[in-house]
C-alpha cells in the first residue's frame, strides 16, 4: 500500500527539518511516485523563489541617517560600559535618568512637544482611589486623574489595545501589560485629559495597590495623542528597568482577573 | 578577537531592515522600527544569550515593538490599509536591481500574504531560521508555524506558476 504524506511533512523534508526516520520513508516513496516528487518540488521551489524575491532588499544600502544614528547609539553604549567599573554598581533604576538625558536630545522628533517629565517619584494610589502621599502634591496638577477610582477600575479591566471614556469624559487607553523583575503585573496606559494633555504612565500592582512607576505628561497635542518623544522616554525607561515582553492577551486577562478577585 | 555586540548589530542592519519592511510594509515605518529595535537591543544586550542566533533575538524584539505600536495606532485611529500592499521591491524606486518578472510576481504574492503567514515565510525561507527558532520567536507551537508556512508557500508557488493541482493534501489523494 502506498504511504501518504502531508504537505507539512513534505515541506519539512524540503527544509531539512524532518526526523531521519520519516525522511528516509519519504526518500523511498519518492523513488516510485512522480506526483510526490512534484509536490516536493513545490516546497523546494517556493522557498528558493521567496529567498530570491527578498534578496534585493538585503542589497539595498542602509539609509545614511539611520546608519549614523545607530552607530552613535552603539558608541554611546560602549562608552557607557567603559565608564562603568566591571564588578561594582549592580544594575538598578538609578541608571535610568542618565540614560534618559542622553537619549532624549538625540531623537529626531524631540522638538514635537513640550514634556513634563516626572521620574522616580513613587506615588501610591490604593484600589479604593484614596491617596494621601505627600508626593502627590508635586504632581497633582497633572496627575490627579491617576488617583481616581474610575481610573483604578480601568487599570484592572480594560484589555490592552482598548480604549474607554472615563467619568469626566477623558479617554483611557491600555497599551500593554508586562511583568517587572519581581513578577508584579505592570500596565502601560495613556490618558487624554480634558485639557488636551496626554499622560503616559506605567503602574505596577503590588499588594493590591497600583504604584505609579513612571509618568510623562505631554501637553497640547491636537489629536490628544502622546507624541513620539514621550513614548521614546517611556521606551528608555522600560529598557532601563528590564521590563519583560508584553503579555499575550490571554495572559493579561488572567492576570487582571486575579487582581479583581 | 570576537566582534563586539555593536559590530554584529551593524552587520545585521540590512537583515533587520528587510524583516521590518516585510512586517510594516512601509519604508518609513520600517526604518523607525529598526531604530527602536537597535535601541532596545543595546539597552538589553546583557540578556542576549551568546551562542544563540542574534538575528532571531533581534527579530523578536522588533516584532514585539511592532505589536506595541499597532496597539497604539489602533486606539489612535490610524488605519493601516491592508490593500495597500507594500511593494517589496522598494516604495520609492530605491532598488536598482533589475527584477525579472518572476521575482516581481513573487514579491507581490509575498506582500499579499496574511501577516502571520508572511512573517513565518520570511523568517524561515528568507532569514533561514529553523522551525523551532521561529516557534520560540513567535511564541506559538511548532505545528502552527508549519501550517502557516505550508499555506504561505502554496500561495507563493501558485503565483510563481507552479501547478497548484499538485498541492492537494495526502488525504484527498487516491490514484
Amino acid at each position: 500500500m502506498k504511504q501518504e504524506f502531508s504537505d507539512e511533512q513534505l515541506m519539512a523534508y524540503a527544509d531539512g527539518e524532518l526526523e531521519p526516520l520519516q525522511a528516509s520513508e519519504i526518500e523511498t516513496a519518492l523513488a516510485e511516485d512522480e506526483l510526490l516528487t512534484d509536490r516536493l518540488a513545490l516546497f523546494i521551489e517556493s522557498r528558493a523563489g521567496a529567498a530570491l524575491a527578498m534578496d534585493p532588499l538585503l542589497k539595498e544600502p542602509v539609509p545614511a541617517n539611520l546608519q549614523a544614528s545607530i552607530e552613535a547609539m552603539i558608541a554611546d553604549s560602549e562608552a557607557d560600559q567603559a565608564d562603568r567599573p566591571a564588578t561594582t554598581n549592580p544594575p538598578n533604576v538609578v541608571a535610568f535618568p542618565t540614560r534618559l538625558r542622553r537619549l532624549l536630545p538625540s531623537y529626531e522628533m524631540a522638538a514635537a512637544a513640550s514634556i513634563a517629565l516626572i521620574v522616580g517619584g513613587v506615588v501610591g494610589f490604593s484600589l479604593s482611589g484614596t491617596t494621601n502621599s505627600p508626593d502627590n502634591v508635586v504632581i497633582a496638577s497633572s496627575l490627579t486623574a491617576l488617583s481616581r477610582a474610575d481610573v483604578v477600575a480601568a487599570m484592572t479591566s480594560v484589555a490592552s489595545g482598548d480604549e474607554i471614556a472615563l467619568e469626566d469624559g477623558s479617554r483611557f487607553r491600555a497599551i500593554a501589560s508586562f511583568e517587572d523583575e519581581n513578577d508584579n503585573l505592570c500596565r502601560e496606559v495613556e490618558i487624554d485629559s480634558l485639557d488636551v494633555s496626554t499622560v503616559v504612565a506605567v503602574a505596577c500592582a503590588e499588594n493590591a495597590i497600583w504604584n505609579i512607576r513612571f509618568t510623562v505628561v505631554a501637553a497640547s497635542v491636537e489629536n490628544g495623542y502622546a507624541p513620539a518623544s514621550s513614548l521614546e522616554a517611556l521606551d528608555a525607561y522600560l529598557q532601563a528597568v528590564g521590563a519583560g515582553d508584553p503579555l499575550s492577551d490571554e495572559a493579561e486577562q488572567s492576570a487582571l482577573a486575579l487582581l479583581r478577585n | 578577537m570576537a566582534e563586539s555586540f555593536g559590530q554584529n548589530l551593524i552587520e545585521l542592519l540590512p537583515n533587520l531592515r528587510r524583516f521590518a519592511l516585510s512586517i510594516t510594509r512601509s519604508a518609513t515605518k520600517a526604518d523607525d522600527l529598526v531604530q527602536i529595535t537597535c535601541e532596545k537591543a543595546l539597552a538589553n544586550q546583557t540578556s542576549y544569550q551568546s551562542g544563540t542566533r542574534l538575528d532571531a533575538w533581534l527579530f523578536r524584539i522588533m516584532r514585539n515593538s511592532w505589536i506595541d505600536q499597532i496597539r497604539r495606532d489602533k486606539t489612535g485611529g490610524t488605519k493601516v490599509d491592508i490593500d495597500d500592499a507594500f511593494d517589496l521591491a522598494g516604495e520609492d524606486g530605491r532598488t536598482i536591481t533589475e527584477n525579472s518578472l518572476m521575482v516581481k510576481t513573487t514579491q507581490n504574492a509575498i506582500s499579499r500574504l496574511p501577516d502571520d503567514q508572511r512573517e513565518v515565510l520570511v523568517l524561515i525561507c528568507v532569514e533561514e531560521l529553523s522551525y523551532q527558532e521561529t516557534a520560540s520567536l513567535l511564541d506559538v507551537p511548532i505545528g502552527t508555524v508549519m501550517s502557516r508556512l505550508a499555506r504561505a508557500r502554496k500561495k507563493v508557488a501558485d503565483a510563481m506558476g507552479i501547478n497548484a493541482q499538485l498541492t492537494r493534501s495526502s488525504k484527498s489523494e487516491e490514484l
